[in-house]
C-alpha cells in the first residue's frame, strides 16, 4: 500500500483514470443529447417539408380531382417519403394509401416531439383548400430509420471515446514512466549516497527542467559531500596520525624523564661516593706509607686502594650517563676513522665465533663529537653486541650511512651509525629499560648494567640521539643518529684526530 | 713552613687531607664551611685554601670570590665531587661538576681538581699552585 502511494507512475494513471471517469460520461451524454436533437430536428424538418410540398400539390394540382390520383399521390408519399401512413379527408369521405400500414390510427393535429406517443410515427397533420373545398392531408412518417442512425451514432461515439480512454491511459502509463524514470535514478542514486557510496555521480538526462535541475542540485550536493567527506577523512587520518604521533613522543618523554631523573639520582649518588672514596684513598695511600714493606697488611691495603679505584670507575661510568661529561670536547670527527680504530680493540676481545661485519657508506659527513668518547661508544655496544650472542655463531654488523646529503625540503643531514646483532633480543618492556644504570638482563659477573647506560650518556652529549630496534629471538640493532655537519657549516673548525 | 687551609663539609676528608698535607710539610688548618675559613683567614695568615665547592651556609663558589676579595694573594685549589644536597636537588637541570669547577675557575680559584683524587695529585696541585704565581 505504502508501496502505491509512493509510486509516481500509479498516481499518474489513478489521475488520469480518476478525470475519464469525470469527463468521459459527461462528454458521451453531451454528444449523444447533441447528435440525437441534430438527427430529430433533421427528419421532422424533412417531413414537415415533405408534407408541405405534397400538401401544395393536393391544393394547387389535380390531384384531387379523381380519387385515384389521390391515392396514388399519397402512396407517392409512402414510397419515398419514409411514411407510414397517408391519409386525405374532408370529413365526409377519406381516401388512404393502401401501402401504409392499415392498423394506425392518425392523431388530429401534427405530433410536437420526435416520437411521441411512443409509436415511432411522426404524424404531420395539414389543411388543405382546393377548389373551395375543406381537407385535411394526414402523413405518418416512420421514425424507427433516424431512431436506428442516432443508435448507431451514439455506438459510434461510444466506441471512440472507449479507445480515446485507452489511448490516454496508455499514453499516460508511458508518461508516467519516463516521468519517473529519472526520478527513480535521482532515487537510487541519492540511495547510494546515503549508503556511503559517494563516488556514483548523478547524470541525468532529461527534457524536464524541473528535473534536469533537481538533478544537477543533488550533484553539487554529492559533490559537496564528497569534499566535505574527503576533507573529514583527511583530517580524521591527521588527527589519527597526530595522535599516534603524539603517543611516541610522550612515550619518548616520559622514557627520557625517567632516564633523567635516574641519571639525575645516580649523579647524586655518585658525588656522594666520591665524597666517600676521597678519605678511603687517601688515608689508605698513608697506611701504605707507614707499613713496611714486609708487613702482610700491605696487600690488603693494596687491595683496598685497587677496590676504590674500581668505585673510582664505576663513578665515572654513572657520571658519564648522568652527562656529566667535564671533559667532553667536540670537535669535527670522521666515524670511519672511530669505527676502524673501535674495531682494532675490539676484535682482540671478541671471541672467534662472532663475525663481525661492516657496511660502510661513501662520502660519509663528519660529525661533532669526542674522539675517544666516541671509540668508547662504539666499543660498549659492540660489546654489547656479542654478550647478547654468547655461546652462539652470531653476526656483528657494523655500519655508517648518510641520511639528507644533500639535504632535501622537510630532511635534516644526518650521520647514522649502527651496530646490530644476531642475539637473543629483547622483549619490549626490557627495551624500554636497557638505558637504565645498573639495569642487566645477564648473570650475575657478566657486564655491570652501566655499558648501555654510558653509551646513553655519550650520545646525548654529542647531541646525538639512539634508537633500539628489538625482537625477541631474532636479535637487535642500535641506531645513532648524529647531526651531520655540512660543508658550509665547518667554518674554522678542523678534523679533530682520534686519539 | 707554607700553611694551608682546607675548607671542606665533610670531616672525613677535611681530616685525610689535612694528615696527606701535614706529612708533606706543610702547615695544616681546617674549616667546616666558608665563613668558619674566612674567619680563619682573618684569624691568621694562610699561603693555600683548599675548599669544596657543595657546603652549607656559603657556597665554595661564593667563598672564592670572598677569599680572593679580601685576600688576593692567598692560592685557592677549588675541589669537587660535584654536589647534590639532598633528594630535591636531584633535578634534571641539577648542576654537574664541571660546571661548579669552572665557577670556581671564574671566581679566581687558581685550580680545580675533581674528587676523588690520590695523595699525590693532592701534593702537586698545592706545589703547582705555590710554585707557579698567579695574577
Amino acid at each position: 500500500m505504502a508501496r502505491l502511494k509512493k509510486s509516481f507512475a500509479n498516481v499518474v494513471a489513478a489521475c488520469v483514470v480518476a478525470l475519464h471517469l469525470v469527463l468521459l460520461p459527461a462528454l458521451y451524454y453531451g454528444l449523444g443529447y447533441v447528435v440525437r436533437k441534430s438527427h430529430e430536428n433533421l427528419f421532422i424538418e424533412h417531413a414537415r417539408i415533405f408534407a408541405r410540398v405534397l400538401a401544395d400539390e393536393f391544393e394547387l394540382g389535380v390531384a384531387l380531382e379523381s380519387e385515384s390520383r389521390t391515392e396514388d399521390l399519397l402512396d407517392l408519399a409512402i414510397v419515398h417519403g419514409d411514411g407510414r401512413y397517408a391519409e386525405l379527408t374532408d370529413g365526409a369521405r377519406s381516401v388512404r394509401s393502401k401501402l401504409g400500414s392499415p392498423n394506425i390510427k392518425a392523431p388530429r393535429r401534427t405530433d410536437l416531439t420526435f416520437a411521441q406517443g411512443g409509436d415511432e410515427i411522426y404524424f404531420v397533420v395539414l389543411p388543405i383548400i382546393h377548389a373551395g373545398r375543406n381537407a385535411e392531408l394526414r402523413l405518418g412518417f416512420d421514425e424507427q430509420p433516424t431512431l436506428e442512425r442516432i443508435h448507431l451514432a451514439l455506438n459510434r461515439m461510444l466506441v471512440v471515446l472507449a479507445v480515446y480512454f485507452g489511448v490516454a491511459m496508455v499514453i499516460a502509463v508511458i508518461l508516467s514512466h519516463r516521468l519517473s524514470r529519472p526520478i527513480h535514478r535521482l532515487q537510487d542514486v541519492s540511495r547510494s549516497i546515503a549508503s556511503g557510496d559517494y563516488a556514483q555521480a548523478l547524470q541525468i538526462t532529461t527534457g524536464i527542467r524541473e528535473l534536469h535541475e533537481l538533478a544537477a542540485d543533488l550533484e553539487n550536493m554529492r559533490r559537496e559531500l564528497v569534499g566535505v567527506n574527503d576533507r573529514l577523512q583527511a583530517k580524521i587520518k591527521e588527527k589519527e596520525i597526530s595522535e599516534i604521533q603524539r603517543e611516541e613522543l610522550q612515550k619518548q618523554l616520559r622514557h627520557r624523564q625517567r632516564l633523567e631523573t635516574v641519571g639525575t639520582l645516580a649523579g647524586g649518588i655518585a658525588h656522594e661516593f666520591n665524597n666517600v672514596l676521597v678519605p678511603i684513598i687517601l688515608f689508605t695511600e698513608m697506611a701504605l706509607q707507614d707499613l713496611p714493606a714486609s708487613s702482610v697488611s700491605r696487600s690488603d691495603l693494596e687491595r683496598v686502594l685497587a677496590a676504590a679505584q674500581r668505585a673510582k670507575d664505576v663513578v665515572k661510568k654513572i657520571l658519564t650517563f648522568s652527562r656529566e661529561l667535564g671533559d667532553v670536547s667536540l670537535a669535527l670527527i670522521d666515524l670511519r676513522t672511530v669505527i676502524a680504530d673501535s674495531l682494532n680493540l675490539f676484535s682482540a676481545l671478541a671471541p672467534p665465533s662472532i663475525e663481525i661485519r661492516t657496511e660502510i657508506g661513501d662520502a660519509i659527513a663528519p660529525v661533532r663529537a669526542d674522539a675517544t668518547l666516541a671509540v668508547h661508544l662504539v666499543i660498549n655496544l659492540c660489546t654489547n653486541a656479542y654478550q647478547a650472542m654468547q655461546g652462539t655463531q652470531g653476526v656483528l654488523t657494523i655500519g655508517l650511512r648518510n641520511h639528507g646529503i644533500p639535504p632535501a625540503a622537510g630532511e635534516t643531514a644526518r650521520v647514522e651509525f649502527w651496530v646490530s646483532d644476531t642475539g637473543h633480543g629483547m622483549d619490549p618492556r626490557t627495551a624500554e629499560r636497557i638505558f637504565e644504570p645498573f639495569f642487566t638482563t645477564r648473570s650475575v659477573g657478566v657486564g655491570t648494567g652501566l655499558g648501555l647506560s654510558v653509551v646513553h650518556g655519550i650520545v646525548e652529549s654529542f647531541g646525538a640521539n639512539i634508537v633500539v630496534e628489538t625482537e625477541p629471538g631474532k636479535g637487535s640493532t642500535f641506531r645513532i643518529f648524529f647531526p651531520a655537519v655540512l660543508r658550509e657549516d665547518r667554518s674554522v673548525e678542523s678534523t679533530a684526530p682520534v686519539v | 713552613m707554607q700553611s694551608v687551609l682546607v675548607v671542606d663539609d665533610e670531616l672525613d676528608v677535611r681530616d685525610a687531607i689535612e694528615r696527606v698535607l701535614t706529612r708533606a710539610g706543610y702547615s695544616v688548618r681546617t674549616a667546616g664551611d666558608a665563613a668558619d675559613a674566612l674567619a680563619e683567614l682573618r684569624r691568621c695568615h694562610a699561603d693555600v685554601v683548599i675548599t669544596d665547592i657543595i657546603m652549607p651556609k656559603i657556597n665554595g663558589v661564593e667563598g672564592i670570590e670572598c677569599i680572593r676579595k679580601e685576600f688576593p694573594a692567598v692560592r685557592i685549589i677549588a675541589i669537587s665531587g660535584g654536589g647534590n644536597f639532598g633528594i630535591t636537588a636531584y633535578k634534571p637541570d641539577a648542576i654537574t661538576t664541571s660546571a661548579y669547577l669552572a665557577a670556581a675557575e671564574r671566581a679566581g680559584a687558581h685550580l680545580v681538581l675533581t674528587k676523588p683524587f690520590e695523595s699525590t695529585d693532592l701534593i702537586k696541585s698545592v706545589e703547582q699552585v705555590l710554585g707557579v704565581g698567579h695574577a
